[in-house]
Parts: structure tokens; C-alpha cells; sequence
């Protein structure tokens, strides 16, 4: 099979990767080997939401130029300001083009909600969610959350401690239905997908919005855990349009309904550009040229090569297994790329798990133009975008998503530019 | 107003726990005071081995003959926490099959069933074994669960009317000329201070009696020896596996529930470093290196935890330099040897004695305190134990069987209390180790569960392949429901669980492990938002 460009990857930025590149008419495949982070979204994408000493971010753009000053191997740092100001409209325009309407500034972070009630900084954050202009103040002074019942994964009593705080009162309120109670009889299928099923079916819908009518009387808000529309788009649409009071939704522990339809959304997205996404599959080697690669075998495909003129690696970081830790190395398992750690394990972390661990900024090596570097050579046709990289922490700097979606133009700019 | 008491025990281990079952059966007025949760120090980490004996048959006859004695105690009188299993000890090319005639001689002596049978019928009996063993000796080894039969013992001590105070950290013993009369405690949850009185108290604090004993102004030489310990992520061996050699490191494979453990190290540590035990990248190395001498498997089994415990070695008296050790149960009656009334220090021995070092203690108290009543420790079973799981197994059939099952194994008999009315108390918190709603509330509400790591004691939750993944959220959850205070003190709970379950992951950090951590990372830090912050207002 022959491509312009193969994608390792099937998670944010190797789908992201894929849209860009096929929208500006290149032939592309995705191989994904099916899981990525998206299945734990928050439904909020962050850009930069602390800086590496802790200092919670204002305006992303402006501490992103600091960040070039002190964290020079951060992947921002490498991409540049510039770049990343040029095409911070573009990530948002290419999630909305497949559907996912989300809303939020790069000059100015505002606030998600977590399941637990606690206020993150963001940058953009899917229409519907709950969200704050300000960590000081939320949009009402009297709101009821409401769990289903028996739902172990939504936490009401968290939310409204945090919740009070700010002098808001809080009500609650559980939902109970027989088709619930049908998958209540397995012990462990009470989680979000199952529930979200249930909330396809009109009939339900209907129960749900009434029952919120009632709950909600006397409440300026109601708030719902992201158990809505898994199946259909409009469910939660639907649902607003028979309540009167303002419905926002909560992310839940994985899976995150939000997460699951933004991967389909993608999807369907590539695939309508004339993208082809190969589900399930895994790249198991890679033969080489004149130091470039030139075609990649997978599990499901045999001795059917992908041949292509350019490979993007998007295969993540160790939980998607785009980097393999041993106990003395980290290894990048599909090119056996250069990988960027300190080979003393002790190092690797400190015995507090809320500290910022070394291991998370480990990845991939690349140069600056996000070329893949094996035994100490860039390779020409091969880029890596995503988790994969090293230099940064995105759960404590709030900013994997960006770095997902930005790293994902650049290389598509990149290879757009024929570099 | 002060509290007055026949017996203040100081400690809750498997000892302590012990002496407070004994003293209560035989109608002494007694309270335990025990600084954190029970069974949090050498108690919970040790091997989980019912020991035949046979290990010690070579090296200190008298230990193997009271391991034995013990051992069939165990398996009537705490059915439910024991698992009988056997043991095989093998022989390796390396160590020839000379030693293993004169164990077989020892065992035997000992009172020790030691049947040695054929290399092949050792590897039929147990696929997990080193194939290239040349020898093997079948003896009644199993596993036990320390934290259930300590569970087990205060519950009973509770039942017969002892009093038990967790979090409670003993800081003075009151002295009056020359006796012990009562104790200072501080209390963690009401930040107060409190005092108890009794005719005698019991120094039953592991390695932390060194420090108790001091406030009398007591010496026991104490040598904290630090042993360290691998979970593996799945159940390897079905029979618990040994070396046919001297003891050495890293030469006991145990099979317990779900996981299988492998140790341990032996090394001298200070007292400083007591409350604090990391295990070092060169102690988890060597027990791999050495453990997959007794099963090749582990060089390919996901590791979930690695942990340290010290074990109270004790110096004999008469030798200051502290160089001869004695791994027996010492009772020192402080009257006798210090000239201090109404203090006892029950100290050394192992988790398989508990019992029988419960029962010398209390036969001293009852001396001292003038009570007739004898020990009937050995004959009634402890709760969970009166009835097999096959007749506890029919009074619950209408439960899902997996839970059932679990449950069962946890709480032996006490599952028939657990609410499974319906399928909201049915449903499942942990789903590794098949833990319900019903079952996170009967722990709280009977088993004396103060937060999430005390849960994990008494259920499992958060012990599996996952380590709490998702289902210490869902436990935190269900802890903070009741009530404003309960939702502040659960959140700053699941960060301090976090803690606590990453120090025993960091040491083996590399692997499937350390791509769980990376989830649990996105998921608590990230998706939820929990911080560090949480930590420091957290109710302790």
C-alpha cells in the first residue's frame, strides 16, 4: 500500500496530524493500535495551565514566549513562539470542522470543573461542560447535582464541598429507571457507556428531563454527570430543550463519554477527507533506505507493506506504549529510536506521587524540527507529534493537549513545506 | 475523668491484638492503644507464611516445635485467614541434596511432617517451580492473612469487651515510685491528649517497643532488621516455595489470594529510619535474582509492590554487644529483670506465635493481677472461623458468585453480615479483587476503618493488578457521603492513599507498572484535579 504519509497513532495528534495533511490533499493512513489518552478526557483541552515551577498561567501565549526562555527543550520551546501563536486558531478550527464544538481563548485561560469540584485551568473546553471564568466565582449561587444512582464513578458530595466554598448551596438529586436497574444486575456494568446507552432512548430522556424538573426547582443551575448522548449527538440538546433551568455536565472517571465521541468524531472526520484509519493494527518493523524509512509492516497486514513518503510517529507515551520502560532504559519499541531519560532509575521519580516526576518528561529524542533521531542522526522522513515527546510534563503544566494538537500542525506544516 | 483499667496493652499487631482476645476472654478489663491502624507495623509486612516449622527444623529446634504446635492451631481456630496450601522445599543443583537429609532428620524430630518425594512429582505438583530442581520435601506450609486474623482477634477481644483505640500514640508511661500505673495517649482524631490507668501495661510494640520501654527508662536491646518483600501481580505458585538450603535471602515464594510474594532481604537499619522503610533498587534486584531461582516465572510476572517491614530481633541480655540473637519469643516481666512493677515487654517471636506469645503474656498478667481463669485462645475459633465456607457459602447463595466467593475468603463467616439486599449494595467498588458497596460499608462501620488505607487492610480494595486504580475514587466516595467533614477528610484521604500506594510502586517503577502510574497520573492529577494541597489540610 502505498501513502504521502503514514500516521503511528490513532490518539489527539496523530488524528489531528492526519486531518491537516489530508485536508491539504496528501494521501494518509492512520495505524492505531486502538486506546489513547482521549479515553480519559476531562472533555477540556489545556494549553498551558502552569508553568514548570507551579505558577498557575493567566495568558498562555504570553508565558509560553517565558517558557522558550527557561524550559528550552520543552516541545513549545522547540516548535517556537511564533508557530504556536500562528496556529493557535487552527486546533480549534480543526475540532470544530469534525464536529466538536468547543469554546476558549489562548490569551486567557478560564477554569474546568473536575469530577472531585476542583477548578483547572484551560484552554478550550467542550460546549455543555461546566466551566468558570474565574477559580473565585461560579455561574450561579444555587445549584443541584445530580448522580444516578448507584453510579460510583461521579462524586456529588466532593463537588459540593468545593462548591461551598464559594457560598454556593447545593442540592441533591439521584435518577433511578428500570432499564438502569437491568444493568445493575451485572455488579460491574454500572459505569458511564452502559448508563449513556440508556439515556439514547427517547422514552428515557423524557423520565430524565422530567425528573430534573422537579429536583430542580428553586436551583439557578442543574448539573449532570457526563453520562449523556453516547450513541446519538443531539441527547443532550434534547434534553435541554425540556428543561428550563440552565443543564451543565461534569466529566466522570474513565471512560469519558466526552473523550470516546471525540475520538469518533475525529475519526469520522479523517475518513471523510479520504483518509484511510486501519483500527486494531500494530506496526511491527520498519525497513529502511539511505537512512529514511521506507515502509512499515503490521500484525494485521503481514508481508503487505505501508510505504509512504513521510512516517509520523504518534504512538504516545508508556501507558499507549509509544515508550517502553525497562528497568534501566527507556526504549522507543517501533524504530528503536534515540529516547531522552537519565539512565540512574533512582532518578526517575521521587517517593511522593503529587511531585513532578522525571519520568514524565522522558520521550522521544528529535531535533528541532521534530525529526525522530536514531543513533545519534535525525531521520528525514520520519516526525514524531504527541505524548511521545520528551522535555515536558503535561499533567503538572496542564498542557498535553496543546502540545498533542500544536506538535501535530508543525509536523504536518513540516512536511506540507516539503522540509 | 480518667479511665481505669486491669490491662493497657500498647500495640496493635498480631501480638497485641492477641493479648487483648486473651486477657478479654478470661474477663480482664482491657484496652489496646495503637498509634496507627492495626496491624500496620511487621504484622502486614511479612511473608503471610504458615510456617510448619520446617524452615527453622535445622537452625533452632524450639521455634520449629511451637511453629508446628501453632500451625495446627491456626488452621482451627482462624480457618478463614488461613489457606492450606503445603510447601515444598527444593532442592537446586547448586545446593546438592546433602542438606536435605539432615532437614528431613530435623523436621521430623520436630514433629514436622516431611515427606521427600520425587522431582517429577514436584513439578507435576507445582508447574511453577524451577524445572531443574534435583530434590523436594513436602511439608504442611500455607498462607496466612495477617491482617485478617488480627482483624479477627480484636473483633473478638471487642465482642468479649475489651476496648480498642486506634490512632491513639502512647507518649508517657505513668510512674509511681517503682511501677508502670498508667499511660499518656494523644489521640490523632481529637487532637487531645488522654490518660488510662491499670495495674499492668503490656509493651507490646514490635520494634517500637525499643522506644516504649525507654519511657520507662527501660533498656531492651533491640535490633531493627529490615526485611524486604515483592507482590507479584498474579497468583505463580499454588504451593509455598522454598530453598532446601540454610535460610538465606529472597528464598520463600508464598502464595496468598490473588498474588504471590517473594522475600526477603535481611539487613540491619537505624531506629531513625523505623517509621520510614524504602526498598532500594539493589534489594529489589536481588530478589528477583533470587526468586527466579525458585520460579523462572517471576523473570516474567508484572510486579505490583514492593515493601519493607523490621522485624524486632532482641539481644540477649547478657550480651551487650548485641551480637547474640535469639529469633524465639521473649517475655520480659520488667518486675523481675528491672525491678519495675506492673510492666511486661512481649517482644521477638513471629506472626505464626502470636498466639502462643499472647497466651505467656496474659498467663502473667493473670499472675500478677491474681485471675484464675485459664487460656482458651487455642480451642474457640476466632469470628469467621466457627463455620466452614461451605455452610456460610449456602446462607449467602443469593449473591453474585464471584463476590460471594471473595467475600467469603475476606470475612470467612462475618460475610453473611454483609448487605446485599439489592444491586446497589451488590455493586462492585473493586473490581480486581471483587469488592462491594456492601462490603466497603460493613468494613466501615464493624472492622473500626478510619480512611482509605485501613480499608484496604480489611477488604483488599486496592490491592489488586490495578493497585486502586479507579476504585479507591469509588471507595473515597462512598467514605465521603455521609457528611461535609466526611467529603473534606475523604479527599484529603485519596491523596494520602495515592502517597502511600506510589511509595511501594516507585521501587519497581519500570513496565506495565510505571504505565499505570502514568494513568493514575492523568486520571487523578489530571481528569479530577487532586493536588498536593489536599495533602496538607488532611485530618491527622
Amino acid at each position: 500500500m502505498k501513502f504521502d504519509v503514514v500516521i503511528i497513532g490513532g490518539g489527539l495528534a496523530g488524528m489531528v496530524c492526519g486531518i491537516r495533511l489530508a485536508e491539504a490533499g496528501k494521501k494518509c493512513a492512520i495505524v492505531s493500535q486502538g486506546q489513547s489518552a482521549i479515553h480519559f478526557s476531562s472533555g477540556s483541552f489545556d494549553l498551558l495551565g502552569r508553568m514548570p515551577d507551579g505558577t498557575e498561567v493567566s495568558d498562555p501565549i504570553a508565558a509560553m514566549a517565558e517558557l522558550g526562555k527557561i524550559a528550552p527543550e520543552h516541545p513549545y520551546a522547540i516548535m517556537g513562539e511564533k508557530f504556536c501563536a500562528e496556529h493557535l486558531q487552527q486546533a480549534p478550527e480543526i475540532l470544530r470542522s469534525a464536529g466538536i464544538s468547543v469554546s476558549g481563548d489562548c490569551r486567557k485561560n478560564h477554569f474546568r470543573i473536575t469530577p472531585m469540584g476542583k477548578m483547572k485551568p484551560t484552554w478550550l473546553t467542550i460546549d455543555g461542560y461546566l466551566t468558570t471564568a474565574s477559580s473565585e466565582r461560579l455561574p450561579f449561587e444555587k445549584v443541584c447535582i445530580i448522580n444516578v444512582e448507584g453510579f460510583l464513578d461521579f462524586y456529588p458530595e466532593f463537588i459540593a464541598e468545593e462548591f461551598r466554598k464559594q457560598g454556593v448551596v447545593c442540592n441533591f438529586g439521584t435518577i433511578n429507571l428500570p432499564d438502569l436497574e437491568r444493568i445493575r444486575r451485572n455488579p460491574s456494568e454500572m459505569r458511564s457507556v452502559n448508563i449513556a446507552r440508556v439515556f439514547d432512548r427517547e422514552e428515557n430522556l423524557e423520565v430524565l428531563a422530567a425528573k430534573i424538573r422537579e429536583m430542580a426547582s428553586g436551583c439557578e443551575a442543574v448539573i449532570l454527570p457526563a453520562i449523556i448522548g453516547i450513541g446519538r449527538d443531539d441527547a443532550f440538546d434534547v434534553l435541554k430543550s425540556k428543561v428550563n433551568t440552565p443543564l451543565y455536565l461534569l466529566p466522570t472517571l474513565p471512560p469519558s463519554i466526552p473523550g470516546i465521541k471525540a475520538q469518533q468524531a475525529l475519526q469520522h472526520r479523517f475518513r471523510s477527507l479520504g483518509g484511510e484509519y486501519f483500527l486494531g493494527d500494530t506496526v511491527l518493523s520498519a525497513e529502511w533506505k539511505d537512512g529514511r524509512v521506507k515502509e512499515l509492516f503490521t500484525a494485521n497486514h503481514g508481508d503487505i507493506p505501508f510505504r509512504a513518503d513521510h512516517f509520523v510517529l504518534a504512538t504516545g507515551s508508556f501507558f499507549s506504549k509509544g515508550l517502553v520502560a525497562t528497568p534501566d532504559r527507556i526504549v522507543e519499541p517501533v524504530f528503536g529510536a534515540d529516547t531522552v531519560f537519565t539512565p540512574d532509575r533512582a532518578e526517575w521519580y521521587t517517593l511522593r506521587f503529587f511531585d513532578r516526576q522525571n519520568y514524565q518528561a522522558f520521550g522521544v529524542r528529535t531535533d528541532r524540527s521534530l525529526r525522530v533521531v536514531k543513533e545519534g542522526v535525525p531521520i528525514e522522513n520520519l516526525y514524531c507529534a504527541g505524548a511521545g515527546l520528551a522535555g515536558f510534563h503535561p499533567v503538572q503544566e496542564g498542557c498535553g493537549a496543546g502540545v498533542s494538537l500544536l506538535s501535530a500542525l508543525f509536523v504536518a506544516d513540516r512536511i506540507l513545506k516539503g522540509e | 475523668m480518667n479511665a481505669v483499667y486491669d490491662v493497657i496493652i500498647v500495640g496493635g499487631g498480631a501480638t497485641g491484638a492477641g493479648v487483648a482476645r486473651d486477657c478479654a476472654l478470661r474477663g480482664i478489663k482491657v484496652l489496646l492503644l495503637e498509634r496507627s491502624d492495626i496491624s500496620t507495623g511487621a504484622t502486614g509486612r511479612n511473608h503471610g507464611l504458615l510456617h510448619s516449622g520446617a524452615r527453622y527444623a535445622v537452625t533452632d529446634h524450639e521455634s520449629a516445635v511451637e511453629c508446628i504446635k501453632e500451625n495446627r492451631i491456626l488452621r482451627k481456630i482462624a480457618a478463614h485467614c488461613v489457606e492450606e496450601t503445603d510447601g515444598l522445599f527444593i532442592s537446586l543443583p547448586e545446593d546438592g541434596l546433602e542438606y536435605q537429609t539432615v532437614f528431613v532428620e530435623a523436621c521430623r524430630k520436630a514433629g514436622i511432617r516431611a515427606d521427600v518425594i520425587d522431582p517429577q512429582e514436584a513439578k507435576r505438583l507445582e508447574p511453577a517451580a524451577n524445572p531443574s530442581l534435583i530434590g523436594a520435601v513436602r511439608v504442611p506450609d500455607g498462607a496466612v492473612d495477617p491482617f485478617r486474623l488480627t482483624a479477627s482477634n480484636i473483633l473478638d477481644a471487642k465482642a468479649h469487651g475489651a476496648e480498642v483505640r486506634t490512632y491513639m500514640e502512647v507518649t508517657e508511661l505513668i510512674r509511681e515510685q517503682d511501677r508502670i500505673v498508667g499511660v499518656k495517649a494523644y489521640d490523632y482524631h481529637a487532637r487531645t491528649e488522654e490518660t488510662f490507668y491499670a495495674q499492668v501495661v503490656v509493651n507490646a510494640g514490635g520494634i517500637w517497643g525499643h522506644g516504649i520501654a525507654a519511657k520507662a527508662g527501660i533498656t531492651v536491646n533491640m535490633l531493627p532488621a529490615k526485611g524486604a518483600l515483592l507482590i507479584f501481580g498474579h497468583r505463580v505458585n499454588n504451593l509455598v516455595l522454598n530453598r532446601c538450603r540454610k535460610p538465606a535471602d529472597a528464598d520463600i515464594l508464598v502464595p496468598g489470594d490473588t498474588i504471590s510474594l517473594i522475600g526477603t532481604t535481611s539487613s540491619k537499619v537505624p531506629f531513625e529510619e523505623v517509621d520510614n522503610m524504602i526498598v532500594t533498587p539493589a534489594e529489589v534486584d536481588l530478589l528477583l535474582r533470587e526468586g527466579e531461582k525458585l520460579s523462572p516465572i517471576l523473570a516474567q510476572t508484572r510486579i505490583l509492590r514492593a515493601y519493607a517491614g523490621v522485624r524486632p530481633l532482641v539481644a540477649s541480655d547478657d550480651d551487650p554487644s548485641g551480637r547474640t540473637v535469639s529469633r524465639g519469643i521473649v517475655l520480659l516481666d520488667h518486675a523481675q529483670r528491672d525491678g519495675m512493677q506492673g510492666f511486661i515487654t512481649i517482644t521477638g517471636g513471629k506472626l505464626m506465635t502470636y498466639r502462643l506469645m499472647a497466651e505467656w503474656t496474659t498467663d502473667l498478667i493473670c499472675k500478677k493481677i491474681g485471675v484464675k481463669e485459664v487460656c482458651r485462645t487455642a480451642e474457640i475459633p476466632l469470628p469467621g472461623s466457627a463455620e466452614s465456607k461451605e455452610e456460610v457459602e449456602k446462607k449467602i447463595r443469593n449473591r453474585p458468585i464471584t463476590q460471594r466467593r471473595s467475600s467469603i475468603s475476606r470475612h470467612g463467616a462475618m460475610a453473611v453480615e454483609i448487605d446485599s439486599e439489592n444491586s446497589l449494595k451488590n455493586s462492585l467498588v473493586c473490581e480486581c479483587e471483587e469488592v462491594s458497596v456492601g462490603e466497603v460499608e460493613y468494613a466501615m462501620e464493624h472492622l473500626g476503618v478510619n480512611n482509605l488505607i485501613d480499608l484496604r487492610r480489611r477488604t483488599r480494595v486496592g490491592m489488586g493488578t490495578c493497585q486502586g486504580e479507579l476504585c479507591a475514587c469509588r471507595a473515597a466516595g462512598l467514605m465521603g457521603k455521609k457528611d461535609p467533614v466526611c467529603a473534606r477528610k475523604a479527599k484529603a484521604d485519596l491523596a494520602s492513599f495515592l502517597n502511600e500506594r506510589w511509595k511501594g510502586m516507585a521501587p519497581i517503577a519500570w513496565g506495565d507498572t510505571l504505565r499505570e502510574s502514568e494513568y493514575t497520573t492523568w486520571v487523578y492529577q489530571g481528569v479530577c484535579g487532586l493536588s498536593d494541597e489536599t495533602t496538607k489540610i488532611a485530618v491527622k
